[in-house]
């Protein structure tokens, strides 16, 4: 990428889910941020449902919630970079992921959106991402990367 | 983690609020981030903050380490530090190929014997030994295509011949690669002593500093090592080649002519030219063979493909190493240079003397040939601590030989040779001449176990082209095994005996580590679908004390997570002190029985483990023994003196408990700076968990 094309931020919030397509957003994030030395956070939301209170003891006994962050540091620190790791729950992922952003005062939001090469590139869009085009206080990125097709 | 780790919820004053009223959120901690990573179910990675030390001294430590050697590597990052064939080369071949500098010499000291006409035969003996080296270095490629794990000699003896055979190959070679490390640094600091004679005075001390420097070299890790050895090795190898090439211009233009007589030549002498004086100046010759084997024990160290790189650097090795030797020699002979005594010219010197002057050509040529005879024991640092970590793995060596250090080099290999090679150096004053009858003896039985071992090994597998690799490496056997009795038999009375006593000796050693593994391992094993059971046995606890105090307090409480029969043994040689101390008991812990045990001899420890034996004893022969638990209370030392005022006497009484039948040691220490502690499991007002 050229120089000039390059886009600056201060900060970024970048939302980890376990998909994928993670490992390419926290990757391309991770370069883009050194050269600004800027300060990335990633956030992975567990949701819980109207059953549970929102301090359930869900996330922290969550091997598998740790394990969304870890690995997002683990990329992070393969290309030189080390970025924070934030684990919340709430009742909905996309207002979590924006009430996050604006907290921080993100420069930009960013997520990931996995698509299969093998049927005409179909994905599945979901709501977080509309709720942050939506209410996001700043730019919002989205990645849309291939998932790795499954041997026939 | 508690709730309290957490954020506080819902509509809570300390809750996260949204933007929106209903969009709350908990930020949930993670407190293993810093030290662990989550792999898999079940499965975490300690990251590097989880093995920092922790105290004042050890960050210290490892501060000074990290200056020294470098920052610690990650097992993950030992990919990135293998070696490309251009760092392999010069790491693994420095030794072999600093050979090529003066083996020639080697030949013409023994052929001068039957006069100075005897030298033409120099060309045909070094053909031989090139023979020689292009069947051995055939050998080794197939050893790494065959054995990518690395050993060389080593694992091809024990995978053909046996164990015995292989720790015999492991022993000699282990010796070899001392004797490199002692021999070139001494002979290095000989060379730098003719110039500088005022360096003759500390030879010893200057040999240690030397090995010193390259030991930390090499724990800096094999890349590291690789770029501060590469340039003298390359520019050793250029300089040479350049000779050789000028040389041959020189022979074919009609323009090489006989060099006047060097200072310091080595007269002829008028013996016969036999058999036996060609094979002696053959088996002389033969140290230009020393080091081809090292490529073969560190094939791992290689970049993917590894066994493919290693066996094609060991070609370029022994294309240059060959190249160069056979070039010297014939170059020489053309220019009728001649052996001399230590102190004069080497053919080498002669060679470059007479096909570049004495420009800078000369100079350079020079000076790399001494820098790389310096860095000849590098190639022992690389592959003896490889060889050390392959035994250990096997059980023949502690098994901290195996472990990689900070910069996953093989640290013990590596300063346990240092180590050896500076006794070596001390033990014989670095006198070149007192610890070169030690050197290159070793190597020749390994040869011959390997060629052997490969012999078998294409009987085995019965490939294609089986029954020729077979005759080419038992033709090297024979040849090495003449050349390794005639090394032997020639340098016996010098000190060569002392390697042949050195050898068996570490032999046994080996073998004695490997049958002391092998039966604890036997011991400890459990049996293929046996289930650990539920204990049936009972528990009793013993709690030594000398004083009603908090720490007493804390070690009663934790015996009573163990077992209800707890007795607290209290050993006194003072009847008057016993009285104050049962009242003190009595007021404090009145539910705990307390043995007074008086020793009039003030002895402390003895009558502690006679009660325990008294205990035993006492125990119906009808149940199975109890488990007894000794539980001691320790104070914690907050600092390294208050460590020599306190628990001296737990110390002694662990010490001498260790390995009692049916016993448990438990210590429990407490914290003067958590005092929270004994007031809340003593029954204190304060209450609170521990």
């Amino acid at each position: 990428m050229p120089e000039l094309l390059k886009p600056t931020f201060r900060r970024a919030v970048v939302a980890v889910n376990g998909s994928p397509t993670d490992e390419r957003v926290v990757r391309l994030v991770s370069e883009l941020a050194r050269p600004a030395k800027a300060e990335v956070v990633a956030v992975h939301v567990v949701e819980i449902d109207w059953t549970m209170p929102l301090d359930a003891d869900i996330a922290e006994r969550s091997e598998e919630a740790q394990r969304v962050l870890d690995t997002a540091e683990a990329v992070a620190e393969q290309h030189n970079y080390r970025l924070e790791g934030v684990l919340l729950q709430a009742r909905d992922v996309g207002a979590a992921l924006v009430d996050e952003a604006a907290e921080r005062q993100a420069d930009v939001l960013v997520l990931g959106l996995p698509y299969r090469t093998r049927f005409g590139g179909e994905f599945a869009i979901g709501r977080a991402i509309p709720y942050c085009f939506k209410n996001a206080p700043c730019t919002v990125w989205v990645v849309r990367d291939a998932i790795p097709e499954e041997p026939r | 983690m508690n709730r309290s780790d957490r954020e506080p919820s819902g509509g809570s004053p300390g809750s996260l609020p949204g933007r929106k009223l209903a969009d709350r959120r908990v930020r949930v901690k993670r407190p293993h981030a810093p030290y662990f990573r989550y792999t898999g179910p079940g499965q975490m990675v300690a990251t590097k903050a989880a093995s920092a030390p922790t105290t004042p001294g050890g960050r210290l430590v490892a501060r000074l380490k990290a200056t020294a050697i470098g920052r610690p590597l990650a097992n993950e990052q030992e990919i990135l530090e293998r070696l490309p064939k251009v760092k392999a080369l010069p790491i693994f071949s420095s030794d072999a190929i600093s050979s090529s500098a003066y083996a020639t010499d080697e030949i013409l000291k023994v052929l001068i014997l039957a006069g100075a006409a005897a030298l033409t035969w120099s060309i045909g003996v070094a053909l031989a030994i090139a023979l020689m080296l292009t069947i051995v270095a055939f050998s080794y490629r197939q050893v790494c295509r065959a054995y990518p794990s690395g050993g060389g000699a080593y694992v091809v003896a024990r995978e053909n011949l046996g164990p015995r055979f292989g720790l015999v190959a492991a022993a000699a070679l282990m010796v070899d690669y001392v004797m490199t490390v002692a021999v070139s640094t001494a002979s290095a600091i000989a060379n730098l002593a003719t110039a500088f004679p005022v360096i003759g005075d500390v030879r010893i001390e200057l040999g240690a500093l030397t090995v010193i420097l390259v030991t930390a070299a090499n724990l800096r890790g094999l890349r590291e090592s690789g770029n501060i050895f590469a340039l003298p090795t390359y520019l050793f190898v250029g300089t040479a080649l350049l000779a050789v090439g000028v040389g041959l211009v020189d022979v074919f233009t009609g323009q090489a002519h006989h060099l006047a007589q060097p200072p310091y030549a080595i007269p002829p002498e008028s013996q016969t030219l036999t058999i036996f004086l060609l094979l002696r100046a053959f088996a002389g010759g033969s140290v230009a063979l020393t080091g081809v084997e090292a490529i073969a024990n560190g094939v791992p160290a290689f970049k993917p493909p590894e066994a493919r790189n290693a066996a094609n650097t060991l070609i370029i090795m022994a294309v240059i190493l060959g190249t160069l030797f056979i070039g010297l020699t014939f170059v020489g002979a053309q220019y009728g240079v001649r052996a001399t005594l230590d102190q004069g010219p080497t053919v080498l010197g002669q060679v470059g003397g007479a096909v570049f002057g004495n420009g800078i050509l000369f100079v350079t040529l020079q000076v790399s040939a001494a820098l790389i005879l310096f860095l000849a024991c590098n190639t022992s640092f690389n592959a003896f601590p490889r060889l050390a970590a392959i035994l250990a793995r096997d059980g023949y060596m502690p098994r901290q030989f195996a472990f990689r250090g900070d910069r996953l080099a093989f640290s013990w290999g590596i300063v346990v040779l240092a180590a050896v090679a500076v006794a070596m150096l001390v033990a014989f004053g670095a006198d070149t001449h007192a610890l070169i009858p030690l050197y290159s003896v070793g190597v020749f039985i390994c040869f011959t176990l390997s060629q052997t071992g490969m012999v078998l090994h294409w009987r085995k597998e019965r490939g294609p082209g089986w029954l020729w690799r077979s005759a080419v490496n038992g033709f090297g056997a024979v040849l090495t095994a003449v050349v390794f009795l005639i090394v032997a038999s020639e340098k016996f009375r010098e000190g060569a005996w002392m390697v042949l006593v050195f050898i068996p000796v570490l032999f046994a050693m080996m073998w004695f580590v490997g049958r002391q593994y092998t039966a604890a391992t036997r011991q400890l094993e459990l049996r293929p679908g046996q289930v650990v059971p539920h204990p049936h046995r009972e528990e009793r606890v013993v709690i030594p004390v000398s004083a009603v105090n908090r720490a007493v307090g804390q070690a009663i409480n934790v015996a009573r997570t163990i077992s209800d029969d707890i007795r607290c043994v209290f050993i006194s040689d003072d009847p008057e002190e016993t009285e104050r101390f049962r009242d003190e008991w009595q007021e404090h812990v009145p539910d705990v029985p307390l043995v007074v045990v008086e020793s009039p001899y003030r002895a402390l420890v003895a009558p502690l483990l006679a009660y325990l034996e008294v205990l035993d004893r006492g125990w119906p022969d009808d149940r199975e023994k109890p488990v007894t638990f000794v539980v001691i209370p320790e104070y914690v030392a907050r600092s390294w003196w208050e460590r020599i005022l306190y628990n001296q006497s737990s110390r002694r009484l662990r010490t001498a408990l260790l390995g009692r039948p049916h016993t448990v040691v438990v210590n429990v220490p407490y914290r003067r700076d958590e005092p929270g502690i004994f007031e809340s499991i003593a029954g204190g007002g304060r209450g609170g968990g521990s």
